[in-house]
């Protein structure tokens, strides 16, 4: 008994390591029916969240949406500082910034204006980011 | 040799309560290619990309959805009305030859305070559609027209 004990234990610390913390939950995507993982892993890819501050019952508490970077929030404006650490990490390891695809997850309700202009800071003299894949899931997330 | 499986099942009941199953998560990729607002020389496709207009009412929602000129309305219907007319546009295109309808582009062109989900299922009802599980592909190449400033 014990050793099965030992092996559901092994089991659940392998599964926990691999929830990725990036993907926040607080993030409610948008749904779509087409929307599959990509067929192939991206090699270089990076997350960003945005999303909005909702309460337990998913109504909105702050009428403006955050990017989240675990415990940390912060505002459109604010990223671009963190956008050319990413570019900066990129380029000093010889990674082609062509093939790094940016990887939003935006809320549903997010005004469409603020992610064209993320998309817009990302390509800024400096970040040059080209390629960018816009999260959705096939399923609901209910509250 | 107990209390050792009594630590055991606490931790076996702390990883089981921690374990969360997220759902997979798609995306729509979407090609951005720099230092080409006007890309009219860069774009691969001898013609005109189609273009997809949102307009937004005042909360968000979409108020029109329009393709190449035609309104085809709001509401759920107007996307399946855009899948059927990106088909449409598309088959019209194997006309003129495979490459073409492969090099085919759709521009995004929406209201600034537009909902998010739309320009999703925008993007969605212009790359395909699902038949029998399998994704069948109209168009490959989405991009966004330059953005419209708040009003």
């Amino acid at each position: 008994m014990i050793d099965v004990v030992f092996q559901l234990i092994a089991f659940f610390m392998l599964i926990n390591n691999f929830e990725q913390a990036e993907a926040d939950e607080r993030v409610v995507l948008p749904r779509d029916q087409l929307a599959a993982p990509p067929l192939v892993h991206r090699q270089h890819s990076f997350l960003l969240n945005f999303g909005y501050l909702r309460d337990q019952k998913g109504v909105i508490i702050d009428p403006k949406p955050y990017f989240f970077f675990g415990d940390e929030r912060a505002e459109l404006a604010s990223v671009r500082a963190r956008l050319r650490q990413e570019s900066q990490y990129y380029k000093t390891t010889g990674t082609d910034l062509a093939e790094i695809t940016v990887e939003i997850r935006a809320d549903a309700e997010v005004p469409a204006g603020l992610v064209q202009e993320l998309i817009q800071m990302c390509q800024e003299e400096g970040i040059a980011f080209q390629r960018f894949a816009l999260k959705a899931t096939q399923k609901a997330t209910e509250y | 040799m107990t209390p050792m499986i009594d630590v055991v099942f606490q931790l076996i009941i702390f990883f089981m309560c921690t374990l969360k199953i997220s759902e997979p998560e798609g995306d729509f990729e979407i090609s951005m290619p720099l230092g080409a607002p006007n890309a009219a020389a860069d774009s691969d496709a001898q013609l005109p990309p189609f273009k997809v207009r949102l307009r937004a009412g005042a909360d968000g929602r979409l108020a029109e959805l329009t393709f190449n000129g035609t309104n085809l309305g709001s509401g759920e219907s107007a996307f399946a009305k855009l899948n059927s007319e990106v088909l449409r546009a598309v088959n019209a295109l194997g006309a003129i030859g495979k490459e073409q309808q492969e090099k085919q582009e759709v521009e995004i062109d929406s209201d600034y305070n537009l909902n998010y989900r739309y320009i999703i299922n925008a993007i969605g009802a212009c790359s395909g559609r699902m038949q029998n599980g399998v994704t069948v592909r109209y168009i490959s190449k989405i991009k966004f027209a330059p953005i419209r400033q708040q009003q």
